[in-house]
């Protein structure tokens, strides 16, 4: 087990009445790729920028290697940020935008040349070297901004939004140039994202973050099917939240009195629910089976379609129960074909049991 | 069939002609028709104290040809070239503490407060230097308690440039200012991640970013200098001459008009010319090869 790259200890930073981050607690090892993701005004950027020295934290301590760096300047640090504006140096042309680290750290201008040089051709934009960063693409910029930032060989590359300009296809092509170049180099990575795709795409671990707190933090599938909460529920995914009280226990088997009807969970060992006790879970839209019979499934409940979301190869549906209570189910596209869901009527939902989830009281 | 709507005329656009032709008339009335005649003006004779119209060389050929004539350009340049410097220089900290280091509460009072000294005439704020330069003034007083001077100041090219400076540092800090709290900040953030420290940004990162703006206020400064005539008469005590006081003495001495003209439009040359360079160089982009 290796000592943590960057350790925040209930790190709080304030700007006058605004809390942007209340008392925050994360560890990082080296070599991780981290994304933290939330809604704006999360405190994700202000993490991000306290890992870079631009704003100090109110409360608390940052580690980073074992040393405290509360009170390191920017300047002294080598902990370089991609910005979502990228923020290119337009008086500078490509390769001197990239050489600027080196220059900042007195290196000799052959040496500095040479490395620019070899970090563009690494990226792939070699052939702009001397030309205005202001006549290039999006997509080539952000492989300057990148270059730029690597070029000092840090142990922490911090990325804030950095693909959020770009267009879809030129994301999904960066995503696999961050990946390729963070498994190569083997330094650590933090990300901060809105974007759940980039995130889970990337990382292999996420930090939730809302309202300054860190709402989760796990693995992508683990944010994914086994949220911690009902903000990470609501937030990730397409997640059916049901709440209810416990009629029953039998074994791990909880039975839940809802408003939408009887249902069955099961609980986690050493974290069953007392009967009578209130209890939310989360149904994964994906996990849940549409159709029009009835059918025996134990957790069935009877809605009518409201709407549709196609986004390509899958389909979200928005139905309703007689009491107004809103579900989704996604599905494949083509499972649409046998289920003639334009003609209206009653569908049948049902999941199994081990699929919901149960949060946490 | 139906008839379609006949396509806007080309070539005459009345929205955009009707906010064009007032600036191209103006320019017309007040500046080239103004320019053409004292051009024209530097080509007439003066015979018995009249103007009389001529084509003739004589008056460039006085002026060009005279010692005095470039002792006196040259002395402008380098007064106009050194208040551009100092006043640049010393305007500097002003306008980047202004930009960066108060809140936008206190920048809006302050550039207020820059803007008041242009309230009184310059000449009698000119006049005011006497009280403060003077050999009995208030500096010598003062220098006077640690034993020092006194010291002459008035009509010197001190004297001058504190004149100049009483015209050109408020604008220019003004201008200066805005140049500088237009900057992205984000920029001199990236350049403080990426190891610049936080002195060497100013140079680095803040003056680049900012050199259009910096540039047009040193070039309104070498303006104003180059063509001021109170300072260098009232607190340089006009010897040896500028050029705009040159101005004056030539009209004075024998209507010499043309001859003046002559002076002026050597003046006109030299500043379209240096404000040419100027633009060029505060507005030029790095070259993309």
């Amino acid at each position: 087990m290796s000592n943590p790259l960057v350790e925040f200890k209930r790190v709080a930073k304030r700007f006058g009445d605004f809390v942007a981050v209340k008392s925050m607690d994360l560890s990082i090892d080296p070599g991780e790729f981290i994304a933290i993701m939330g809604p704006s005004g999360c405190g994700k950027t202000t993490t991000l920028r306290m890992l870079a020295g631009l704003d100090k934290p109110t409360e608390g301590s940052i580690y980073i290697d074992g040393q405290l760096m509360n009170d390191v300047r920017p300047h002294e640090r080598d902990t370089p940020l991609v910005w979502q504006s990228l923020a290119l140096f337009p008086f500078l042309n490509v390769r001197e935008n990239v050489e600027f680290g080196l220059k900042m750290r007195n290196q000799d201008a052959a040496v500095r040349r040479e490395k620019a040089m070899d970090w563009l051709d690494r990226l792939g934009v070699a052939e702009f070297a001397g030309r205005n960063v202001e006549t290039l693409s999006g997509g080539q910029r952000q492989r300057v901004a990148l270059a730029r930032s690597l070029v000092t060989e840090p142990r922490l590359l911090l990325l804030d939004e950095p693909l959020s300009a770009l267009d879809a296809h030129l994301v999904i092509r960066m995503q696999s140039v961050l990946t390729k170049l963070q498994r190569e180099l083997g330094i650590t990575f933090v990300y901060v994202t809105h974007s759940q795709s980039e995130a889970f795409a990337m990382a292999d671990r996420v930090v939730i973050m809302s309202d300054g707190e860190v709402a989760q933090t796990a693995v992508p599938r683990d944010i994914y099917r086994e949220p911690a909460n009902r903000f990470v529920a609501e937030f990730v995914g397409r997640n059916n939240i049901v709440s209810g009280k416990v009629s029953a226990i039998e074994a791990r088997r909880v039975s839940v009195e809802s408003a939408m009807g009887q249902f069955s969970v099961i609980a986690d060992e050493g974290r069953i629910p007392a009967a009578g006790a209130d209890i939310t879970f989360v149904i994964a839209a994906d996990l849940v089976e549409i159709s029009r019979t009835p059918g025996d499934a134990e957790n069935t409940v009877a809605c009518s379609l409201i709407s549709e979301e196609f986004i390509g190869s899958v389909v979200t549906l928005f139905l309703e129960t007689a009491d107004g209570d809103e579900l989704k189910v996604q599905l494949q596209e083509r499972e649409l074909v046998t289920l003639d869901h334009t003609s209206g009527g009653t569908f049948f939902l049902s999941w199994q049991s081990a699929s919901a989830h149960m949060l946490p009281q | 069939m139906s008839s379609t709507k006949a396509p806007a005329r080309k070539g005459f656009n009345g929205y955009a002609a009707t906010w064009r032709f007032p600036i191209i008339i103006w320019q017309a009335l007040f500046f080239l028709g103004p320019l053409i005649f004292m051009v024209a003006m530097s080509f007439f004779l003066v015979k018995n104290y009249r103007m009389e119209e001529a084509f003739e060389f004589k008056n460039w050929q006085k002026m060009l040809t005279r010692g005095y004539f470039w002792d006196s350009y040259f002395l402008t340049l380098a007064l106009a070239t050194v208040s551009t410097i100092v006043t640049s220089v010393l305007a500097f900290p002003a306008a980047f503490a202004l930009a960066f280091k108060v809140s936008p509460t206190v920048r809006r009072w302050a550039l207020f407060l820059l803007i008041i000294p242009f309230f009184t005439s310059y000449l009698v704020r000119v006049f005011s230097w006497y009280v403060i330069l003077a050999e009995s003034g208030v500096v010598n007083a003062l220098l006077a308690h640690i034993g020092l001077g006194p010291y002459t100041m008035l009509n010197t090219k001190f004297g001058t440039i504190v004149g100049y400076m009483t015209l050109t540092l408020p604008l220019v800090v003004v201008l200066q200012t805005f140049a500088l709290a237009n900057i992205d900040r984000n920029l001199v953030q990236a350049a403080h991640n990426l190891g610049c420290t936080p002195w060497r940004a100013v140079y680095r990162v803040i003056m680049p970013l900012a050199k259009t703006g910096l540039v047009v206020a040193a070039l309104f400064c070498f303006i104003l200098s180059f063509g001021d005539f109170v300072s260098p008469y009232y607190l340089g005590g006009s010897k040896p001459p500028t050029l705009p006081i040159l101005i004056i003495d030539t009209t004075k001495s024998g209507q010499q008009w043309p001859r003046a003209a002559v002076v002026a439009v050597v003046m006109m040359v030299t500043l379209i010319s240096i404000a040419f360079a100027a633009l060029a160089l505060a507005y030029r982009k790095r070259a993309s090869r």
